[in-house]
Order: structure tokens, then sequence, then C-alpha cells
């Protein structure tokens, strides 16, 4: 077969070369341009992206499909090269007869193609595969190879919808030349509800709002943005819109090109539930909203927003935030089984304690990377410290203290099943750098710059790390503790009784990655960083740690604000918060950019920049929107509504029921859910309500896993859970205090609004009331229905 | 956006929703967005439009139930013998005798073998056709049914009578919390002269049947001053899809509640008191039979479940006395009432647990896990009739011929679903993630 086809391709070469000169013509693109030579690397390769052949679903997948294999998104073009014109005894091209080209003849669906119709007999693309093979299908052997790609225009701002306007790219190769290749390219619009793309770059503006269009070719991706203005209506005069700092400047200069005018402030009620769900996962009581309605001090919302700032609870809703990012998983902490939860309970707190200090970001960032579990202590004194912290979480005891006060978080490292280096890696670049680099684990990432050798780099850094085994100085006194609380007479292999069986140090620098290409040595390196070295006695982590929380840092800044960012408005500049990338721009770049120098300025103060955005304008802007803000999905012209966290959905039903949850032994009585460390439990009910509200198992340390959407389950919770119906029959709770109470109806009716909605009924409300008291004919039922209408209104399911 | 290795951006599927979100449910929604996404190329055509898992959890001895070694030596091939079935060359133990009328409908897979001998991780491998990661929650078998086969209005996709190790296995792991499983609650009637009126089991699935002493009218009574009271939320935002999207699942919730579906499906006293006793008057009994009528309701997937089978001591005891006999019984009864109703041609029922236990006795006389060598029973939904897949060799240690992994199994139930067991779906990240992407469907378990 091989030396069959070896002879073909020689015979076809020689046919192709006798015939080259005469069957060359200039093919004729769509924008008008005239193609004089086709180039197997610029023009089929690119061709073959943007047609999809050489995607993971298609030819591009590792099986290949149809016994026909490209490499994933074209990265390697002198492999498809060699695939194309030699493998399956060269059928697939016929320089002497273009148009019986296997590859042609499947790409039309004239023979049989799994893949159907790319394109049809006589179109540009059709010509310009069928031009590269009369002209002898030849290799251009990495002249094409890309050396920058280029977008014009990088933005777009269009006057109104229904416009069209072309983008056009640019390539530079290896040899220098450059190219318009616009026709080559692969584009595709983030959001087809703001903008449209054709195939040839032509956008066209479909409704008001911001997107971006992602042009990529051969594995270069460059992002055009896009802004679709409101049209306003002749005479419309812009008010002016009072700014309160930076953050109302870049949001409102935008709002203002958008032709989008912000929502009104928002009320006092409504001001007041949102920061509270916001900060610290909870609702004002009936008697706070009061207060702070009848309070006329004009710096009202500033006091109130230091006051929640430093509540023990802000700092509880961060370290329920960090643990889903570090991926604080129960299940797979070390053993014993009974321990688990309580461990992930001195992860949150150590989290937390950091947070209620307003510890500096970046020394946070530095206990969870750089984490051993001596610290530098000796053995026997590490022996002593872990008594201590195992002391606090004994059966019945609930103190994580000597935990939160060390300085490191060794249970980040610590698990029961040994970790990957390659994991580490994602997991520590989606946390710290909001960077999604898994794709590059088997290929280069579609949507991003990362390959695998920067994969795998990246990966190396950990490769010294031990977190599954004890270090041999440790060793022999670990070994004799754990001998002697076991007593002579115990099972060996009996780990659930040892007090210690992990702990997390440098070690040997154990495998790592060859380089993908030349599976030859591949130095650590972070990622778009530098590299850094591996040797004994130098803990690669720290250098890492360095260069992410250097100010030139690329993501790590940014990466944080995002975050919080997110937090107080539900989306994030970079949107989801753990994807930055360059398919992926942020919706409003100076903002980003200016909140990030600020959080560098300020030495990586994560209060500043909360108060910051609390204080905004743009965060106190109503939910209620207007007639020119009406369509705004990402440029906040007015607060967007959005599900609370689970947590804060379990503590906000219990205070409008005025109930408290019954944890099981492994979760310390009296808790609010957001002070909630363990991600498995032993009551089921409350794991239950986790589940179903999206509260993640956090396996993969990914923001995403995150429920966030509303589920026909909740609903159905909410109308009938017998959780729901216990609360509401709790003799302490809420609701049967108020029966049993003296107080008037419209009294009670005004509790239970403030309770659950946080403001006082409207008129329409009381009303509701009184004709549902009228129809049941029995307070008592009245006032139930109420409080099971209310919890069950959108009003007070949804932060808003 | 989040674009995935495939190129394909969410919002690709996404924006079926705003065109008409009123009316569908996530799950169907989301159904729309994997057609756009399963794309091209015929889908196989299945016969099986559901399934019923009967799961025996903690690891049933099935060397002493459908897999015996009579030529192995005594600490081996145990106390039970084997007996002739309606299944030609077909043997199974003398424990099992109902079984043995029933087994020219079924197929046992003698040759399963995995290496998770841990009940957690090998729950979860044979609940998902794929080994577990520490990184990833593959969906059960249930939540992708859910996601991939239309649902039926009014009836939950996928009820599960237990928690599958208190619900960390039989979950829906990475396509999210609305694909988890409906749980029932509460027991069946167990009595034998159940029946008069009064005496409704008290089974319901949590969430969909409204709770004893809450009525319907009561909760039509209190929508309408529910809807009163919301009236101010659709004037701040109509246009957010969050708003419109809770609103839409409020109106199903309603419509589920207000079925009688899923409660009449519960209402085991409809059925003849000689069906009941057929199933036999047990929780495990009464179960099985309210699955079959949930199948019968528009259920696409129910896992009944029975524990007890970690019988590390007195194993033989334990099978003869306690637990062979309600098997035997319940999933006897359940093949032949599927049979008897024309409804095996259209259900898969699937028996199996996590692993086997250990052919070798221990001192206790019981076994211990043993994951290298194991059987399974199906049945219906085109699964060969009256068939034995693969042999184990002479101590049961591991598979002798045609070797198959819980992947294989899987694939074959999801190929007569008409899913193809290779099809992609994405992880929340956007990685691209065949059904079963080591299952092979197994030809020969078919026809």
């Amino acid at each position: 077969m091989h030396t069959l086809s070896r002879i073909r391709f020689v015979f076809a070469l020689i046919c192709a070369l006798f015939v080259a000169s005469t069957a060359t013509a200039a093919v004729e693109l769509p924008d008008g341009k005239k193609l004089d030579t086709v180039d197997f690397e610029r023009h089929v390769m690119g061709l073959l992206g943007r047609t999809g052949c050489n995607g993971g679903g298609c030819h591009g997948s590792f099986q290949g499909k149809g016994g026909f294999r490209l490499s994933l998104f074209g990265y390697e073009p002198d492999k498809d090269f060699v695939t194309i014109t030699r493998d399956s005894v060269g059928r697939r091209i016929n320089v002497i007869d273009p148009d019986n080209s296997l590859m042609l003849l499947k790409a039309t669906g004239q023979v049989e193609h799994g893949g159907g119709m790319r394109f049809s007999k006589g179109s540009w693309q059709y010509n310009v595969l069928r031009e590269w093979i009369a002209g002898g299908a030849l290799g251009s052997y990495g002249k094409g190879a890309v050396k920058s790609v280029a977008v014009f225009p990088d933005e777009i701002a269009f006057k109104k919808v229904g416009e069209r306007r072309p983008i056009q790219v640019k390539a530079t190769f290896a040899d220098g030349s450059v190219n318009d290749i616009s026709c080559f390219c692969d584009y595709r619009t983030n959001d087809d509800a703001v903008a449209d793309v054709t195939n040839r770059g032509e956008v066209k503006s479909v409704k008001p709002g911001s997107t971006a269009i992602v042009v990529s070719y051969r594995g270069n991706v460059l992002p055009v943005r896009i802004m679709v203005p409101m049209e306003l209506p002749a005479g419309f005069v812009y008010p002016k819109v009072p700014e309160v700092n930076y953050v109302d400047r870049e949001v409102f200069a935008r709002l203002r090109k958008m032709n989008m005018v912000p929502s009104d402030l928002s009320s006092d009620t409504e001001f007041l539930r949102r920061i509270y769900i916001d900060t610290i996962g909870q609702l004002p009581t009936p008697e706070e909203v009061r207060v702070f309605m009848a309070d006329p001090g004009a710096d009202k919302r500033a006091r109130k927003i230091e006051e929640l700032l430093k509540h023990p609870l802000h700092a509880a809703v961060w370290a329920t935030r960090f643990s889903d990012v570090t991926g604080n998983d129960t299940a797979a902490l070390e053993q014993p089984v009974a321990l688990k939860p309580k461990r992930s309970q001195q992860w949150h707190d150590w989290l937390r304690k950091r947070f209620q200090d307003n510890m500096p970001y970046d020394q946070i960032v530095k206990g969870i990377l750089t984490a051993t579990s001596r610290e530098g202590r000796t053995p026997e004194d590490w022996l002593k410290h872990v008594k201590t912290t195992d002391k606090g979480i004994e059966v019945g005891s609930y103190d994580t203290t000597a935990y939160a006060n060390r300085e490191t978080l060794d249970l980040y490292w610590r698990r029961q099943v040994v970790v990957p280096i390659e994991l580490w890696g994602e997991r520590t670049a989606a946390a710290f750098l909001g960077v999604r680099v898994e794709c590059a684990q088997c290929h280069k990432h579609p949507f991003d710059r990362w390959t695998q050798a920067e994969y795998r780099a990246y990966a190396n850094i950990f490769a010294a790390v031990t977190s599954n085994n004890i270090s041999p100085e440790a060793k022999k006194a670990i070994d004799k503790e754990n001998l002697e609380r076991k007593g002579p007479n115990a099972p060996k292999n009996n780990a659930n009784l040892n007090l210690i069986t992990k702990e997390v140090y440098l070690g040997a620098i154990g495998k790592t990655f060859t380089h993908p290409d030349t599976n030859t040595y591949l130095p650590a390196k972070a990622l778009g960083g530098p590299e850094i070295k591996l040797e004994r006695g130098n803990d690669p982590r720290v250098d890492l740690y360095n260069w992410m929380r250097s100010p030139n840092n690329p993501f790590f800044a940014r990466a944080m604000v995002n975050r919080i960012w997110a937090n107080y408005t539900g989306v994030g500049l970079v949107n989801p918060v753990d994807d930055f990338s360059l398919g992926n721009p942020a919706s409003n770049e100076a903002l980003l950019d200016a909140l990030a120098k600020d959080f560098i300025a300020h030495n990586f103060d994560i209060r500043h920049i909360e108060r910051t955005i609390l204080n905004s304008r743009t965060y106190q802007l109503s939910a209620k929107v207007n007639a020119t803000n009406k369509f705004d999905k990402l440029n906040y012209a007015h607060a967007y509504i959005r599900p609370m966290i689970a947590e804060a959905v379990v503590d906000v039903l219990n205070s409008a029921l005025g109930v408290s949850e019954k944890y099981g032994p492994d979760i310390k009585p009296g808790s609010k859910a957001v002070e909630v460390g363990a991600s498995q439990m032993q009551n089921q009910q409350l794991a239950y309500t986790f589940r179903i509200f999206g509260r993640p198992p956090r396996t993969t340390a990914c923001d995403c896993e995150r429920a966030m959407e509303p589920a026909l389950p909740q609903k159905l919770f909410l109308m009938t859970d017998p959780q729901i119906f216990a609360k509401f029959n709790d003799p302490s709770g809420r609701l049967q205090g108020a029966l049993k109470s003296s107080k008037k109806d419209e009294e009670i009716l005004e509790e239970l609004f403030l309770a659950t909605l946080s403001r006082l009924p409207t008129d329409r409300d009381r009303k509701a009331f009184a004709e549902h008291r009228d129809r049941v004919g029995s307070r008592r039922e009245a006032i139930t229905d109420t409080m099971w209408a209310l919890i069950n209104t959108r009003e007070f399911i949804l932060n808003h | 956006m989040a674009r995935d290795c495939e190129g394909f951006s969410r919002r690709d599927f996404i924006k079926v929703g705003s065109a008409g979100l009123l009316g569908l449910s996530l799950p169907q929604l989301l159904q729309l967005e994997s057609q756009a996404q399963a794309s091209n190329g015929p889908r196989p055509r299945g016969r099986a439009t559901s399934v019923i898992m009967i799961w025996l959890a903690g690891g049933p001895a099935t060397i002493d139930m459908w897999d015996l070694r009579p030529n192995a030596p005594e600490n081996i091939r145990g106390e039970f013998r084997e007996i002739n079935t309606s299944a030609d060359g077909v043997r199974i133990s003398e424990h099992l005798p109902q079984m043995a009328r029933v087994m020219d409908r079924a197929t046992v897979v003698r040759s399963l073998a995995h290496t998770i001998p841990s009940h957690g991780p090998a729950t979860v491998f044979m609940t998902t056709g794929n080994l577990p990661r520490p990184t990833l929650q593959y969906p059960a078998m249930g939540s992708l049914v859910t996601r991939l086969l239309p649902a039926a209005p009014g009836v939950p996709p996928y009820v599960s009578f237990t928690e599958l190790r208190n619900g960390s296995a039989g979950q829906a792991g990475y396509l999210g919390t609305a694909y988890n499983p409906f749980i029932v609650e509460g027991a069946p009637d167990t009595r034998a002269g159940a029946g008069g009126a009064g005496t409704a089991a008290s089974l319901r699935v949590r969430g969909i049947t409204l709770p004893t002493g809450f009525t319907l009218e009561q909760l039509e009574n209190r929508d309408r001053l529910l809807r009163n009271f919301d009236e101010g939320m659709a004037d701040i935002d109509r246009n957010a899809d969050l708003v419109g999207g809770l609103d839409a699942f409020h109106q199903q919730a309603l419509e589920i509640l207000r079925s009688d579906k899923t409660r009449n499906a519960f209402a085991l006293d409809m059925e003849p008191l000689s069906v009941r006793q057929r199933y036999g008057m047990t929780p495990f009994g009464q179960g099985a039979l309210a699955a079959r009528r949930l199948i019968e309701a528009g259920v696409r997937f129910t896992t009944v479940s029975l524990g007890g089978w970690d019988t590390h001591g007195q194993n033989f005891v334990n099978l003869r006395t306690r637990l062979l006999p309600q098997l035997d019984q319940v999933l006897s009864a359940l093949i032949g009432d599927l049979g008897d109703r024309g409804m095996l041609e259209n259900t898969i029922v699937y028996c199996a647990g996590e692993f086997n236990r250990t052919p070798r006795i221990n001192n206790n006389a019981g076994r211990d896990h043993w994951a290298r060598s194991m059987a399974v029973v199906l049945a219906g939904g085109g699964f060969r009739a009256g068939y034995a897949h693969g042999t184990t060799d002479t101590n049961g240690m591991q598979p002798a011929n045609d070797p198959c992994t819980p992947d294989d199994v899987c694939a074959t139930i999801f190929q007569q679903l008409g899913i193809d067991p290779h099809m992609e779906l994405q992880t929340p990240t956007g990685r691209p993630m065949q059904l079963f992407r080591e299952g092979r469907a197994i030809a020969r378990l078919i026809g």
C-alpha cells in the first residue's frame, strides 16, 4: 500500500509539474479580490478550518472520521499535507483531473459524505481547492506559518440597527509577506441577538447592545468589539447623570455611547435588601428595614455599606465563594470520613478569617498557593500543632481557630487521592488567573492562546509538591505517634486511627511533562510568564506567586476585581468570571482596567474595591428599566435581577420564616448556611436543599460548577416541600408567633412583608390581602396563605 | 461568551430560549439545544422508551445467583446448587426458582468486570457507565435520559425510590441540578388486605405531590393571592429572562401539581389484589409495582433499590432466607407483568449492583467485595431473550469469554433507547464529553 501510494504520488507530482503551468488561473474570491496563487497553508488550511473539516466532531477528532484524520483545528499543516496528498493511495486529490479528487467529491456531497455538503461545486471554496490541486497540490513547508494576524477595524460602533460593516483580516507570514486573508477566517458572534456576522466577515447590527465578533484564522484568535446603540427619538436630550466615582465614570461613558440612560437610583428598601443579600447573604430584619427607612441622614447608605462590610457574615460569604474557587470538596479530603466535613470547615474558616481581617488579596493567595503542612516547624512541633488543630474538631467540638491561625492552607493540597500535576495547573489557573486551560491538555486551545506545550510547562511547576505522603524528616516522629495512638492490638492498616496521614511538602522533583512535539525536556514556566527553576531547596510555587502578584501580571488583579464585580452585579465584566480568553473580551475594558489598577495601587485591598463599587451610583441603580435601557444585559444600565446563591436561599428562607436550621453532628449548631464549609453533610434535608438550589460539590474547582439558573425543582420545593411546611408550623417561628399574637391583621401583614420582601405592602397588596381574607373567611388561613404566597413570589426568591 | 472545543457557543443553543421559553421545561429547552448540537447523521432507531433499574445496593454475590461455579472447590462454589431455567442451557441458583421460569424473557451477562471494589465509586461507575474521575462528576443514566429523551407532560422524567449512596450517586453531575432525579418519599401500603377507602399508601414523589393536608383547592387559592403580590415584579423588568423563566416554571409546577398522573401511579389500590400480591406485599415489591405504574404514566427512568447485599458475614443464610426470595419474587413479577401487558417490548429492566463478591468464602461464611467478575440481568427493550452472555473461569475469578465492562452495558442500553452512545454533551466549562467514551454496544445482547 505504502509503496503504491508513493508511486502514485510521484506520478501525480510529475503530471502536476507538467500541467501546472497551463492549469493555473486566478480564483475570484467573494470579496471581489483575485487570488493568483493558492497556497496550501495560507489558503487550503484556512479553508479547512472555516469549513469545519478539522473540528473535533469531524476529521479533527482523534479517531478521525471515515478513515480521514486531520490535525485538530489545523495546528499541524505538515501532517495534514501528507494525509491529504498521500494517504488513502493518494485518491483524495487528482492533479490530472482535479474535479475527480475525492476531497472535492466528498465536500460537495457528490460522493456520500458523513459531514454532508460543505460547499457546492463551482463555489469559490471549490475553486480555491480545485486550483490548488490543479496547480500540483504543492506544500508550503512552513512558509505559510503565521507570524501575526490583525483585524481592521478592531471595534465597530454602529449608528443604528440594520447596518452592515465588513471586517478585514490581514496576516503576516513567516516569509515576511502580508496577505489579506479575510475570506479564509472563521467568524462567530458572541451574541447574535446584538450582531450577526456572515462567513465572509460582514457584520450586521441586530439589536441595541454590545458584544464581540471572534475571528479565528488557523489557531489565531482576535475579537472585534461591537456596539449597537439605541436609536433615540428626535429631540431627545440625554440627561446629566451624577457620578460618584470612576466606576460611574466608565459605566456612564459607555452608556452615553450606547444612547442608554441609566435607571433611577434605587429606593431605600430596594437598596437595603440588595446590599444585605450581596454582602452577607441575609435579609434585613423588619426592624432593620424600619430603622433604615426612618434614618434621615444623607450618608445612611455609605454608613450601611461600612457596617455590612465589617459584618462577620460578610467574610463568610467570601469564604463560601472562595471555597468554590479553591475546590473545598469535602469528599476529596483525607480520611477518616467522619472528620471530612470538619476539615472542610477548617478550610472555610481559614479563608473567612482572612476576609474578615481584610488581609491583602495577594497575601491570601500566598497562603494558599505556597502552603506547606509544617510551615518550617520541626516534626515534633508540627505534631503538637496538629494535635491542637485536630482537638478543635473532635466529636462535639467545632473550634477551628487553631487551624485558621495557621499561616498557610495546607488543606488545599492535602487530598485523599493524589492529584496529578496538570490538575494543579488547571486549578491554580482557573482560581487565581481566571483562565481555563484544560482544552490545551490535548490540543491548542481553540479560542485562546494556550498551546499544549504551555499547558505542560505550567503543570511542571508543581512537580515537586508532595501532598500524599509524609516527608522523610517527619516520618519517624509521625510513625511513632500513630503507633502509640493505635495501640499494639489495633488492625494494621487502619489509617482511620492515625493522627497524621499526609503532609504537604516540597519533595523530590517527580515526573514532569516533556515537550509535546519533540518529547524533550520542558522547563517549568508560568502561563505566558517566565521560566521557573525546579531545584531542591527552592519552592517553585513561590516564584509562581511572585510572578502572579507583580503589577504587570495580566490576569491576577483583573481576575479578582472581576469576581468582586460579579458578586455585586451578577454579571462579570468578563463573563464567565474564570474565562479570561482572547475569544471572550471584557464588556467594559476601561472599567476592568481601572478597577485592577486601583486594586494594585491599594495593595490588593479587597474592601477598598468593594466600597468603591457599593458606593457607586451604578451599584445603587434601580432594577426598574426605562425605554432606553430595557435591552441592556451587559452595560450595567440598571441593576440586574439575579438568583441568590443556595446558601443565601436557605438563610433567607429561615429568616423570613423566623426559624433556625437544624444541622447534623458535623456542623456547628446555630450556624448560618453561608458559614457552612462542607460540601457534603450528614443532614440530608439540608443537602437536598443545597443541591436543588445549585450549591456545587466543588469537584472541578470551576466557578461554573455553581448552578445559577432557575430549575423546576426549586419552584416545587418552595411550593410543596415538607421542610418548608415544618418551618411554617414551628411553634417558635414567625408564622405561629403572628397567629398567636393579638396584633391586628394589618400589623401582621406589614411584618410578613418586611420579613420577606423587605418592604411595606403597597395599597394593592393590602387590598389583595383583605379580599383574600374575606374569601377564605378565616384569619388563620388568610395569614398562613399570605406567608406561603410571599415566599413563592419572584420578588422574594430573586435578588434585585 | 465561552466556546467549547467544538467551536460551539452556548449561545448557539440558548437562543431557542428567547423565542419561546414559556411552555418549555428547562430540560426540554436544553433538549432543543442538544438536538441543535447532535446535528447531522441519522440517529439509530431504538426500541426501548424507558428503563426500570433494580439496584441491589451493597454488592450482590452474583456467584451465588446468576453465575454459579459448581466445579470450583468447596470454599468457592458455596452452598447453593444450580437449576435449569426456561431458557435453554441457562442455569441459575436454586433459590431463584421464579426467575428460572421467566429466564426465557431475560438476558444474563456473566462476563462483566471492572476494577473498583469500593461501594461509592463502584456505584458511580455502574450507574453512569463512566469510570469515576476526581475532577468531574458524570451524570447517571437517568439524568442522561432526562436530558436526551422527550418528557411526557405532567410527569417527572427521572424518579428514584432511594437516593443512591445518600445522594452521592444517581445524580446529574455535570449536566446540572435540573437533571437530578425526583425522589420518592414515604412507604407503600403493604397490608395484605389494603384496597379499601382511606388506606392509600403514603408514597409520593418529593415536590410533585402535595403533602398531606394541603389540598389542590388550597393551592389554587393561595396561588391567586400570590399572583396579586407578584404583580410588582412584572413591573420591574418584563424583559429579564429570569423573571419570565421563573414564571414559566411556576406554571409548570402548578400543572404537575394539578396533574393526577403521578399521584395515580402511586395509587396502588387501583391494581387488582392479585397483581399486588404477585409483587409481594413488601416495600420493595410494591415499589417495583409503583415503578411499573410510573413508566405507564410516562416516566422515562426509574430506580428501585433493595439494600442489604453487603454480605461479609453469613452470606448464604442472608441470601437464602432474606434476599433471594424477595428478589426472586419481585424481579420475576416485574418481568412477567411487563410481558403480560406488552410493555416489555419498550421497557428495559436492568438488575445490577455495584460489584460481585469474592469467589473465596471468608471465615465468617461471607464473601467480600469483588469487581473482577460479576453478573447482571437485563430484560426487555430489545435485549435478547433467554440468553447468557460470556462466561467466567472455573473459579469465577474473572471473565473467560467475551469480557465486557459497565461502559459497554450502559452503551448497549442507550443504543436500545435510540441514543448514540458516543454522542457528545458539554460540561459547564464547554468540554465535549461522549456519553460513554469507553463503551461499545454489545451486539450479541440484542435480538
